[in-house]
């Protein structure tokens, strides 16, 4: 869980305002990182149904080594599609 | 809608690993050798905190800084062993400290009159051994009312320590624990591990326990 809320003051940091419209956040987790992806997944949906966020979703994006890092955040910024 | 994506890339425990560097820093400037005791809960850490406050307290100016879910009872019994500070951190519902309330709470603790500074985590195997506080060495308590196969089913704390200390040994006529396999198990997930039996209660192997905190904390300077 502490995981999870640290993801959540990073994505948090990065959007500022912006953070409700936050609708996916990737996470790439090592095969050596010692975290259990099912459980990190749990977690981070815990975290990103609590304001400042309103639902957003974790990928989370296995990969070799012990990386753990947030990989990227995709908001919906409201605007119409292209 | 328009979804837009922001690349972001980075590691999770960057910021509090850059604060605990900063930790290690400020502590090695002082000469104080800093421990991060970790366990499961009710592992007997405070119990072993008490003896060696009373034994080697102000031999070695041992100062302590305890983290707690709520409460500060761990602090309130150690303060009863020592006239210097022990200060407590309240994590309010986190399940570990970080490397900036070990920063907050050094502050409140005078460095250049302590050699040797007890982290004392929260009870816990799973969260604190993510996270770096600026320590020079974690130490696991392993306690003979758990199971052997903990080092197992918590791998990542083994790994990231350097000792364990296995606790309550003057239980172990009374409970069903393989000495043997759980130092075994240990092992396996760490070979390097150096293992250590104590009883706080009787002071059974407590002698070995001493002997390495003098080894660890460093001479006072005399310098100036």
């Amino acid at each position: 869980m502490s995981l999870a809320m640290e993801i959540g003051r990073i994505a948090e940091e990065k959007l500022g305002d912006a953070a409700p419209q936050l609708v996916t956040v990737a996470v790439d987790v090592g095969d050596s990182a010692g975290v259990e992806p099912s459980s990190l997944e749990f977690c981070l949906e815990a975290v990103f149904a609590t304001p400042p966020f309103a639902g957003a979703k974790p990928h989370i994006v296995r990969c070799s080594g012990d990386v753990l890092r947030v990989a990227y955040l995709e908001i919906d910024d409201g605007r119409p599609d292209d | 809608m328009a979804v837009r994506t922001i690349e972001v890339r980075e590691r999770v425990m960057a910021r509090n690993d850059e604060l605990a560097a900063q930790v290690r820093a400020r502590l090695a400037r002082h000469g104080v050798t800093a421990i991060n005791l970790v366990s499961s809960p009710g592992a007997g850490k405070t119990t072993l905190l008490e003896r060696t406050l009373g034994a080697l307290g102000e031999e070695l100016d041992i100062a302590v800084i305890t983290g707690d879910v709520q409460t500060q009872n761990d602090a309130d019994r150690l303060a009863v062993h020592t006239p210097r500070l022990v200060s407590a951190v309240v994590t309010g519902g986190a399940c570990h400290l970080d490397a900036l309330q070990v920063m907050t709470a050094i502050n409140a603790i005078e460095l250049e009159r302590t050699r040797l500074l007890f982290i004392e985590n929260v009870g816990n195997l799973v969260c604190p051994a993510n996270w770096d506080l600026g320590e020079k060495e974690m130490i696991v308590l392993f306690a003979v009312t758990e199971g052997e196969d903990k080092p197992l089913k918590y791998p990542k704390m083994f790994e990231n320590a350097r000792r364990v200390v296995m606790t309550k040994t003057d239980l172990l006529p009374h409970v069903p624990f393989d000495m043997d396999r759980a130092v075994a198990n240990a092992l396996s997930v760490n070979p390097a591990l150096d293992v250590l039996r104590v009883s706080a209660l009787t002071g059974e192997g407590l002698g070995g326990w001493f002997d390495f905190l003098r080894d660890s904390a460093r001479p006072v300077s005399t310098s100036g």
